[in-house]
């Protein structure tokens, strides 16, 4: 079976096409925007002397490349997403892109199974008060206005997914992975904190951290997507052994470089978020609402994350957290320093 | 119209610019936000959902039917700005749109026509001619101060690694890579606009040119792509130079007039607009003077500016939020227009005369 991923050039995406050739699914089609993010592609295939991979080049935007792309697959791994940019190419890159997507699949025959990288972004945890467990019950977000772009377009690009479902039957299969970490990727989430002036705001307290490195999350897409049983589910992907925000920075002074931090309670962060997003009201948006309780009851109120239906269709990590964590330190400690 | 009757605004095109748009509409007064469309309705849709905008339209035609709007901003790529500007003011419509107000000179002269022949008023965005210190130094120039005006100096820096350069470095099919005019075409508006009120009536003597700096190789179409653009413009006893210019560090945006009384400089992102010192004292002790001067005209400036943000007067779009306000104020009383036809049409002719000599086709 061909199986094409979208978004293969990215830093998940590589994982993925790795993870697929170690499960022995060597025939592949990646599908790239820019070709120079290809060579990390060939360097991977060159280590499986069996993998039958091809390199298409397409924007999915423009809706006119997309069929080639699919003729012959049986499978579609869709990992393509906007991490930055506007609202408006956001949702281009993301949700545009994922309608043209979806648009060529159920003009296929026969139409492949579909299996797509969606986020934890999309769970509505505002009002599920603090260190709630989110698994795949957890409902969807209902007031998209009042988060972040990126998770605003991931919400609507999954909800175009079941949608298109309903009008034509095909096999969909969603993950949601919490934090992706990995060598090459950021060295902080969000829910960590944020660097300020120079000195790094640690507003994640003792939350747990969402982590999954991205060798174990692209295995967890690789068995969902290959498990007969997963379709028309949802997958969470955390690993195990997970860290809170205080333990991630902590270990990240220790293995990767100093860092003056400064800890933000919970409450004092509610306190200033209310001040803020009032201020950016009374001012018409003279500064933006960065804070706001919403969007710091979603991102530190603190949650806790199970991945026991992932395991249940027989994923496990291929590597531990502990292990993870020691090879993305090593990697982040010998970056060379960002030019100013 | 009546003087305080809440405008109904649309908008047509839910690119980037649109959120600033939308952005200046949530806080005016006296109009309200009802509708937007975009032909990719996933767009429109986004839009609406992140402002509270009730309505969102696939189709211009049907958002003209059945939202009754007073006014639509026109947000799209320059193409079709003529005809979606024909179709607002066929319906009733008042239109406000983004620069370039169209692909030249000719097409600009029919958007206005059209507007004129439907009996309805437009605007474009040249917001930063609004900004606080433009308007300071707008009175100053009422005043007197500079005296007579001999020569301008407009630069405009660009920055092609930042969100906007690079929505258009990493798209060869991005609008902007389209135009005749590419990149030079999208902001040479904010260069030329700041000299034309100074320059006589007429058709000026342009001289222009303009270089490829960077040596980056993409291997499509964006590497036709000029980035250093200088203009030198004459008519009558008032020079001008203008620059684009992509690689020179910070990113100015500036405005220097030099007159017969004083030279003024206006910097539209430090918001400052400040005279030039010159020595009023003989001899070196002469010299020891003017810095402190200066750096007195400095600390007044920071403290308007503080005045400003206590008074919630210092938004990003400041400018916008001025100029809609006084073309809103046209619609609503038939008063003078913020920008007059003339000058956007002086604007469009000087544009199309540096495009042909930079890009001859």
């Amino acid at each position: 079976m061909k199986i094409l991923i979208t978004g293969a050039g990215g830093f998940l995406g590589k994982a993925i096409v790795e993870r697929l050739l170690a499960h022995g699914q060597t025939d592949l089609r990646a599908m790239v925007r820019d070709t120079a993010k290809a060579q990390g592609l060939r360097e991977i295939a060159a280590q499986h002397l069996d993998a039958n991979l091809e390199i298409v080049s397409v924007n999915l935007r423009n809706p006119a490349q997309i069929p080639a792309a699919l003729a012959g697959c049986g499978m579609v791994i869709h990992a393509a997403a906007a991490l930055k940019g506007s609202a408006a190419e956001m949702f281009m890159d993301s949700v545009v892109a994922s309608r043209n997507l979806l648009d060529a699949i159920v003009a296929t025959q026969p139409t492949p199974r579909v299996v797509l990288v969606s986020s934890f972004g999309v769970f509505g945890v505002a009002n599920l008060g603090r260190f709630a467990l989110v698994d795949e019950s957890t409902p969807m977000e209902t007031q998209p206005q009042n988060r972040d772009i990126y998770s605003h377009s991931k919400l609507r690009q999954e909800q175009l997914f079941w949608e298109y479902r309903v009008g034509v039957p095909f096999e969909l299969v969603v993950l949601r992975p919490g934090v992706i970490y990995g060598p090459g990727g950021g060295h902080f989430s969000t829910r960590v904190g944020l660097p300020l002036f120079g000195t790094f705001l640690h507003l994640g307290g003792r939350n747990p951290l969402p982590l999954t490195f991205v060798e174990n999350c692209a295995e967890a897409i690789v068995v969902a997507a290959l498990a007969p049983s997963a379709d028309g589910e949802i997958y969470n992907v955390v690993d195990d052994d997970l860290l809170n925000a205080g333990q991630y920075l902590r270990l990240y002074k220790q293995q990767v470089k100093p860092l003056r931090s400064i800890p933000v309670p919970f409450w004092a962060l509610m306190l200033v978020s209310r001040m803020v997003e009032k201020y950016a009201h009374t001012s018409k948006g003279q500064l933006p609402a960065i804070f706001t309780p919403y969007k710091t009851r979603v991102m530190w109120g603190g949650n806790r994350f199970s991945n026991a239906k992932l395991k249940s269709i027989g994923w496990k990590p291929i590597i531990s957290t502990r292990d993870a964590l020691a090879r993305t330190f090593a990697s982040f400690h010998a970056e060379p320093p960002k030019a100013k | 119209m009546k003087q305080d009757q809440t405008l109904r605004v649309g908008i047509v095109g839910c690119g980037k610019i649109a959120d600033g748009h939308a952005e200046v509409l949530k806080f005016l007064p006296g109009a309200t936000l009802v509708a937007v469309c975009d032909r990719e309705i996933l767009l429109a849709e986004q839009l609406a959902v992140r402002f509270g905008v009730p309505g969102h339209y696939d189709n211009l035609a049907s958002m003209l039917q059945a939202e009754a709007l007073d006014v639509v901003h026109i947000t799209t790529p320059p193409a079709v700005h003529l005809a979606l500007t024909r179709q607002c003011v066929e319906a009733g419509a008042h239109v406000f749109l983004e620069k370039p107000l169209a692909l030249n000179a000719p097409d600009s002269r029919a958007l206005i026509q059209s507007v004129e022949a439907a009996g309805r008023l437009m605007s474009v965005n040249y917001w930063p001619n609004f900004d606080p210190p433009a308007m300071e130094f707008k009175q100053m120039l009422a005043q007197g101060t500079i005296g007579d005006v001999v020569h301008i100096e407009a630069f405009i820096g660009y920055d092609l690694s930042g969100a906007y350069g690079q929505a258009l470095m990493s798209d060869p099919t991005h609008w902007v890579n389209s135009l005749p005019g590419k990149l030079f075409q999208n902001m040479m508006d904010h260069i030329i606009n700041r000299i034309v009120p100074f320059l006589p009536f007429g058709p000026p003597e342009v001289h222009a040119f303009a270089y490829k700096r960077r040596e980056t190789v993409a291997g499509n179409e964006t590497d036709a792509l000029l980035d250093e653009l200088r203009i030198v413009l004459q008519s009558g006893r008032v020079s001008a130079y203008g620059t684009l210019c992509s690689h020179a560090r910070p990113v100015a945006n500036t405005l220097k007039v030099y007159g017969t009384k004083a030279t003024v400089e206006v910097d539209f992102n430090l918001r400052t607009v400040i005279r030039a010192g010159s020595q009023s004292y003989p001899s070196s002790l002469g010299r020891l003077f003017p810095p402190f001067l200066m750096a007195r005209q400095y600390f007044g400036q920071g403290r308007k500016n503080v005045s400003a943000f206590r008074r919630h007067e210092f938004q990003f779009f400041a400018g916008m939020t001025t100029l809609l306000d006084l073309f809103y104020s046209a619609i609503r009383t038939g008063g003078p227009l913020p920008i007059s036809y003339d000058e956007i049409l002086f604007v469009a002719s000087v544009m199309d005369e540096v495009i042909a000599q930079v890009y001859p086709s």
